[in-house]
Parts: C-alpha cells; sequence; structure tokens
C-alpha cells in the first residue's frame, strides 16, 4: 500500500476509536465504530490472497452486525430517556443490546468464531492491530455503561469466553490462532471484573496489550507462524529464545511476572465482593491457556525441536529488521510486578 | 385508510425488505430496495419532512440504486434467481411475510401491545401534530442545525465518505 494512503487510513483507525472513546453522543459512538471497521479492511487485506479476503470479509460482517445491534440499542435508550447522551441510566432492554453488540465486537464467547479464522487469515501485523487496538473502543464503552450492564449475561458470557479460550486453544500449533484464543480468555478476565471494579478492566487491558504487542513483536522478528519455525529460533536468534520462554510465562499469568498482575487483583477484587466459586474456576481454566503457552516455550526454549541438518545453518543469515520498541516492551511486559503498589494513586 | 397511511406504508416497508434478505440474484433485490425507498419516503413524508424525503428518491433511488443497478447488469448471470425459482428464497420470503403478517395482526387486534415499548394499537402511528414547534418546520430548523451546531458531525460524515471511496479503491486494486 502507497504511504500516503496508508497514512491516512491507519489516521482514520486511530481516530475512530478516539471519538468512540470521547464523545458524549450515542450516535457518534457508533460512527466511530464504523469509521473503525470501515478503515481498518484494507489493513487486514495487506495481502492479495483468498484467505486474506475470506477474514476480511468475515470481519466485516460480523462487526457490521455487531453495530446494527448497538444502533438498536442506542434507539431504544432515545426512546425511553428522550436524549442521546451517553451516561449511566440506560433502560435494561438497550443495556442488554449493547452489551451483546459489544460482546460481538470483542469476540467475547458465544460469540467467538470469528477470532480465530480472521486472526488466521491474516497478516502478523495486521493480527496486532486486531487484538489490541481494536479492543480498546469496545471496552471503553462498557466501562461507560458498567454499572447497568445485566450481571447474569456478562458474567456467564466472561466464565464462557475463559473457557472457550482455554480449551479452544490447546490444539493449535498456528501461532497466530494461539494468540487469537489467548485473546478471547483475557476478554473472558476482563468483562468478568467489569461488574465490580472497572479500574481492574483498565488495569487488565494494558498489562494485555503491552505482552500481546511484545509477543506479536517477537514473531514478527522472525516471521515465524507456526510452532515448527518457532521451534528453529535457537539458530536464528537465540535472545528471542529466553524472550519467548518470559514472555509465554507472563501471558499465563505466572508470579513473578506482569502477568500475574492482572490475575492477582481480579481474584482480589471478585472475593471481595463475596464470589468465591467463579474466581476459582477463572483460575483454574486459566491453567488451560498456561498449558499451551508451556507448550511453545517447550518447543522453542527448553527442548531441541526435531528437524533436518540444514536448518542448523540458519544463524548465517542476519535478521535485519529493526524493532526499536521492543527492549522497553519486554521490560514492562515481564518486570512491572513489584510496581504493583502504585494501584494506590488511583484512590 | 388515510388515518392508518403510516402504518401501512410501515408494512409494506418491513415486507420489501424481507424481499431483498431472502437473497434472490440483486437485480431483484434492487428492486426491493426500490419499493422499500419508495415506501420508506413515504413515510418520511408523512411526519413533515418533504425535503429529505424528496432527498430518498433523488440521491438514494435516483443516484445510488442506478449505480447499483448498472454495475449488476455488467456482473449478472444467465439464469438469475427470482423468489419463485429456489426454494430456499421462497421459503424465507415466506417465513418473513408470515412473520411481519402475524405481528401486524397482533398489534391490530390488541388494545395495548408491548414488543420493546408500549404502544396502543394502530392508533400509534396516526400522525397527531403534537409538540409546539409553533410556524417552524421541524425538518427545515433539523437540517439548519446540522451546519451550525452539528458541525463536528458534517466533518466527521464528509471525512468518512471520502475514506469510504480510499478504501474502496484499495480494496479492488488488487495485485
Amino acid at each position: 500500500m502507497k504511504p500516503p494512503i496508508l497514512t491516512i487510513i491507519m489516521l482514520t483507525v486511530i481516530s475512530g476509536t478516539m471519538i468512540v472513546m470521547t464523545t458524549s453522543h450515542w450516535l457518534m459512538v457508533w460512527i466511530g465504530f464504523e469509521m473503525n471497521l470501515l478503515a481498518i479492511i484494507p489493513i487486514l487485506m495487506k495481502k492479495y490472497n483468498p484467505r486474506a479476503m475470506e477474514a476480511a470479509t468475515k470481519y466485516f460482517l460480523t462487526q457490521a452486525t455487531a453495530s446494527m445491534l448497538l444502533m438498536m440499542g442506542i434507539i431504544i435508550n432515545l426512546l425511553h430517556s428522550g436524549q442521546w447522551t451517553v451516561s449511566k441510566d440506560l433502560n435494561p432492554m438497550a443495556s442488554i443490546m449493547m452489551t451483546t453488540a459489544l460482546a460481538v465486537k470483542l469476540g467475547l464467547a458465544p460469540f467467538h468464531f470469528w477470532v480465530p479464522e480472521v486472526t488466521q487469515g491474516i497478516s502478523l501485523s495486521s493480527g496486532l492491530i486486531l487484538l489490541t487496538w481494536q479492543k480498546i473502543a469496545p471496552l471503553s464503552i462498557l466501562y461507560q455503561i458498567s454499572p447497568t450492564i445485566n450481571p447474569n449475561l456478562l458474567l456467564a458470557m466472561a466464565i464462557m469466553s475463559v473457557m472457550i479460550g482455554g480449551w479452544g486453544g490447546l490444539n493449535q500449533t498456528q501461532l497466530r490462532k494461539i494468540m487469537a484464543y489467548s485473546s478471547i480468555a483475557h476478554m473472558g478476565w476482563m468483562t468478568a471484573i467489569m461488574m465490580y471494579s472497572p479500574t481492574m478492566m483498565i488495569l487488565n487491558l494494558t498489562i494485555y496489550i503491552i505482552m500481546t504487542l511484545t509477543t506479536f513483536m517477537l514473531l514478527m522478528y522472525n516471521s515465524t507462524t507456526t510452532t515448527l519455525s518457532l521451534s528453529q529460533t535457537w539458530n536464528k536468534t537465540p535472545l528471542i529464545t529466553s524472550l519467548i520462554l518470559l514472555l509465554m510465562m507472563s501471558l499465563g499469568g505466572l508470579p513473578p511476572l506482569s502477568g500475574f498482575i492482572p490475575k492477582w487483583m481480579i481474584i482480589q477484587e471478585l472475593t471481595k465482593n463475596e464470589m468465591i466459586m467463579m474466581p476459582t474456576l477463572l483460575a483454574m481454566t486459566a491453567l488451560l491457556n498456561l498449558y499451551f503457552y508451556m507448550r511453545l516455550t517447550y518447543t522453542t526454549a527448553l527442548t531441541m525441536f526435531p528437524s533436518n541438518n540444514c536448518m542448523k545453518m540458519k544463524w548465517r543469515f542476519k535478521c535485519t529488521k529493526k524493532m526499536i520498541f521492543l527492549p522497553p516492551l519486554i521490560v514492562m511486559s515481564t518486570m512491572l510486578l513489584p510496581l504493583t503498589p502504585m494501584l494506590s494513586v488511583l484512590d | 385508510m388515510m388515518t392508518y397511511i403510516v402504518f401501512i406504508l410501515s408494512t409494506i416497508f418491513v415486507v420489501s425488505f424481507v424481499s431483498f434478505s431472502s437473497k434472490p440474484s440483486p437485480i431483484y433485490g434492487g428492486l426491493g430496495l426500490i419499493v422499500a425507498g419508495g415506501v420508506g419516503c413515504g413515510i418520511v413524508l408523512n411526519f413533515g419532512g418533504s425535503f429529505l424525503g424528496l432527498m430518498v428518491f433523488l440521491i438514494y433511488l435516483g443516484g445510488m440504486l442506478v449505480v447499483f443497478g448498472y454495475t449488476t447488469a455488467m456482473a449478472t448471470e444467465p439464469y438469475p434467481e427470482a423468489w419463485t425459482s429456489n426454494k430456499a428464497v421462497l421459503g424465507a420470503f415466506i417465513t418473513g411475510v408470515l412473520a411481519e403478517l402475524l405481528t401486524a395482526c397482533y398489534i391490530l387486534k390488541e388494545d395495548e401491545v408491548e414488543v420493546v415499548f408500549k404502544f396502543n394499537g394502530a392508533g400509534d402511528w396516526v400522525i397527531y401534530d403534537t409538540g409546539d414547534s409553533g410556524f417552524f418546520s421541524e425538518e427545515a430548523m433539523g437540517i439548519a442545525a446540522l451546519y451550525s451546531y452539528g458541525t463536528w458531525l458534517v466533518v466527521v460524515t464528509g471525512w468518512s465518505l471520502l475514506i469510504g471511496v480510499l478504501v474502496i479503491m484499495e480494496v479492488t486494486r488488487g495485485n
């Protein structure tokens, strides 16, 4: 894509999300979502193969349906309250429709089916934007309407998402699909805490975005999309091998890495609100996630995966990609745990 | 009949939406869109918005749908699917029309129904002269407001239209 067009399109993607986040008029929320959707389609179709076209079409159809549901919710809210202001007093029917629409946009179960298929069909950099930036806008609207969301609906979707994110990712060897199921599970954790403490949702979103950004950048450095080619990184760039180890453990939520912060805080907030079974269930199904991250570290960093003899010559080819943001991102995604007491500034 | 004209037009609106949602070939879908556009214009006219209703005819039907019709004519197949040539399309059409008929009869029979909001039979579709807008046409005031209070909206919509063109160029370039 030519640079001026790419600049304009990226500008529209960013301004679409900014409009959704900062506006106080429900119509502008819908317009922001549509701008975002329209502009990200050519980014998803960067490579002109049928698989990318199919992925972009699926993304467009699901997100357009979700926007229509959101519009229906907005109109029902208008009918009952007589005004267009984004406020937290929503009609219950409008709230349910909006929550469902935003769940489709996020890829929460049972509307998660598009996430692995779309993520697999597009390039790694497009998948990065899809799984990180595109989550910000729906979550900001859920943040704003969080006092009126039906708890049964949201918690059911959250638990289902964590379970499906865990079990769905178990049989995958394609890294983009693994990241897609990881995204589904993390969205489940975020929406689980939304009812009780939306601040923790923002914390989880921030740390999730940092970790996913780092993972995708490490994968883009070697252009690896399968477990098999990831297992050859000890030969190409041995530093990335140890970084993948740390990062996968952080994504799985193991202390003392940063990925543990959101899980700890969420379980703490949930138990403060006297819910015992739910955090237990969430923590146990998060172990499924940890299993497939561990499988990646096992093949990458802990063992020499089977390959043929000429693979050991790969170190002769130097990688020329410049990833200047990678070191600070790696530090942020693994070493933030001692800074957790800084959360008290939010009080 | 004239008092319930909005109700009748709304029913025809829904039936024409069903006619193209049952996925016949695009040429026949365009026919459904034409009917929907014309009837929708009638609904807008009944609420006093004469300018916007005629805009629908001019820009939507006379501009966009004509372009759609020409492109569909260029890309058409030798035996396009109509509503009666394919059992799936016919089944979807009949299901939609049946659902609409049942809803319409339910609304007309009962005194007060609540689907998403309460309304009292067919009487709620009759246009009364509620709201004291005085001597100003609300529709003209709305269009004027678009260019005074709604400047940001015009900027965003204009930008989105430009992006729409660029995106379509980008998507159909394909090399």
